[in-house]
């Protein structure tokens, strides 16, 4: 239901925008959600390689991040489990964790957006 | 004989066992998690349940989800393979209540064996020779270190509830063990919820030799030994048998020590006692109380089904065998195909595999549950298949290996073939001149 809910306001964003941009001459306001789009696949960390992601370092413990953390470039974020392997993820820039988008145990694509930062 | 078996496990292991189970006309149940619904064990088995998801926890873990699919199949017996639940006393035990019969020995022996310092104290009982260090697990730090010193550096602690190379700490002198000492409590704490450590005196160049028994009621036979000494961070590589190390006179004490305390402790099924072998001498360093990886070797030099025998024992109690039954011949040896990449430090290779050819031809087996479009998930350990091959000696099985590593073809995933080729090619390895620490010591690829 949250991803419906940012799809509509996406939608409703790009539409304002195309309604600035019909109203006023400034053909530049129609590069804004492009702009955004850039910008938010530069402040992502992504997984490294297919497996089960998990957020805390064992089960019951605190989270290596949370929503509204400042973590610094390096820094551990989550760990992916493959072949019984631990993959520890660092974070590659500094900035505040603005989205998780795993849970604990899930399964994950290599490339896959784990977190957005802001 | 049993009509029906569940065996809890996947991958080669789970295949094997289909195989042995249909040659003796035994139905079996195969149970996977969801990832696993296309797998080779799946579709050769007659049955199959969906225990749960892509997490060893909630499916080849998941010990009320396997009674319930053994309650849906009326299964008699089950198959635990190696690894997931084959070591497991509480599973073991959970079987035994409800009159399934566990393919292995009792929960009783599992479990003491399954205890690292009770294992070294029953094999010194029992006059097996075992490494020098504390008798009992130690907690006070004072206490250790004077064990530590009487012994000499390096030495090594270890968790008594451990395994797999978790816990372990080496300690090369004296001013870096109080440090060492409180993280392996920590480790040991951590991954097996008890925090007792043990010490011992720390072997620089071993090499790893382990002897095959099977044991009834009746009677104990050893069906000789295997030579795991090419190893990457614990994980065994390469095996062989006969182990081009030992000399008779060793080897006959070494399988007269081994079937006696086997014998004495009342064991009963397929089982491994592993030593670390040095300068002439071995030592006990713990049992395996399941199949192994690396059987083969010695089921193609003695020609005996372990599977099979391991079936027979849980049925009858007896084993079939008689020392002088076990007649191995020539030389075997076998390499693990892993889906891991060796030249960037054996990072995982998960895929979709596109081409599969396995070699085959005279003396040359593949133990494997690999096929073109198979999908080798990220969430299971990386060995993918086995590749087996027996010759009249050491150089004849070690030529036949090379040509049938030649003839294997692995699309879409990156294995340790080419390694393996380059393994069997190395003077070290010809020469046999090298231990278990080789491959973390040079690289090869």
């Amino acid at each position: 239901m949250e991803i419906d809910k940012k799809i509509i306001k996406k939608l409703i964003d790009t539409l304002e925008n195309l309604k600035k941009s019909l109203k006023g001459e400034d053909i530049f306001d129609n590069n804004d959600p492009v702009e955004e789009e850039i910008e938010i696949s530069k402040t992502v960390v992504k997984s490294p390689i297919v497996g089960t992601v998990y957020t805390a370092p064992e089960p019951g413990a605190k989270p290596f991040v949370s929503i509204g953390n400042k973590i610094k470039k390096g820094q551990t974020i989550m760990i992916v489990e493959a072949m019984k392997t631990m993959n520890h993820v660092p974070s590659s820039m500094d900035g505040v964790v603005k989205k998780i988008l795993v849970e604990d145990g899930q399964p994950v694509e290599y490339d896959q957006v784990l977190i957005i930062l802001g | 004989m049993f009509k029906k078996i569940l065996i809890a496990n996947r991958g080669e292991i789970a295949v094997r066992v289909i195989r042995a189970c249909k040659e003796w006309g035994i139905q079996t149940v195969a149970v996977h998690s969801t990832v696993d619904k296309d797998s080779m064990h799946v579709r050769l088995a007659d049955e199959s349940v969906c225990i749960g998801s892509h997490q060893p926890a909630n499916s080849y873990l998941n010990i009320s989800a396997i009674m319930s699919a053994i309650q849906l199949t009326n299964a008699e017996a089950v198959h635990p393979g190696y690894g997931f639940l084959s070591e497991n006393a509480n599973f073991a035990k959970i079987l035994e209540e409800n009159k399934i019969k566990f393919i292995g020995p009792s929960s009783k022996l599992i479990k003491m064996m399954g205890d690292k310092i009770e294992a070294k104290k029953i094999a010194k009982k029992y006059n097996l020779p075992v490494i020098e260090g504390s008798e009992n697990g130690v907690s006070d730090l004072k206490q250790a270190k004077e064990i530590s010193k009487k012994i000499g550096f390096p030495i090594l602690i270890k968790a008594a509830g451990g395994g797999g190379g978790k816990g372990m700490k080496i300690v090369h002198n004296e001013k870096d063990f109080d440090l060492s000492f409180s993280s392996a409590k920590t480790e040991a704490l951590k991954y097996f919820g008890n925090d007792e450590v043990y010490i011992e005196k720390f072997f620089q160049n071993p090499r790893h030799i382990e002897v095959q028994i099977l044991s009834g009621k009746n009677r104990t036979v050893h069906l000789h030994e295997r030579d795991c000494s090419v190893q990457r961070r614990h994980q065994k590589l390469i095996e062989e048998t006969p182990s081009p190390l030992l000399t008779n006179e060793i080897r006959k004490d070494l399988f007269e020590k081994t079937v006696n305390m086997v014998t004495k402790i009342g064991y009963e099924g397929a089982g491994t006692v592993e030593f670390i072998y040095e300068d002439g001498k071995f030592f006990f360093l713990e049992m395996n109380t399941r199949i192994q990886v690396e059987h083969p070797i010695t089921e193609v030099v003695t020609g005996i089904d372990i599977i099979k025998e391991q079936i027979f024992i849980a049925n009858s109690g007896d084993t079939a065998l008689s020392q002088e039954d076990i007649k191995p011949r020539g030389h075997a040896i076998e390499c693990r195909i892993n889906a891991e990449d060796p030249s960037k430090n054996f990072q995982p290779s998960p895929g979709t595999i596109g081409i599969c050819h396995l070699p085959s031809g005279f003396r040359t087996r593949v133990d494997g549950a690999i096929y073109q479009g198979c999908n080798i998930t990220p969430y299971y350990d990386s060995m993918v298949c086995k590749l087996i091959c027996h010759g009249r000696n050491r150089s004849e099985a070690i030529q036949r290996m090379i040509r049938s590593l030649d003839e294997f073809v692995i699309e879409g995933i990156t294995t340790t073939i080419e390694l393996h080729k380059k393994l069997l090619t190395h003077k070290k390895f010809l020469d046999s001149n090298f231990n278990v620490s080789w491959l973390d010591n040079e690289k090869i690829i």
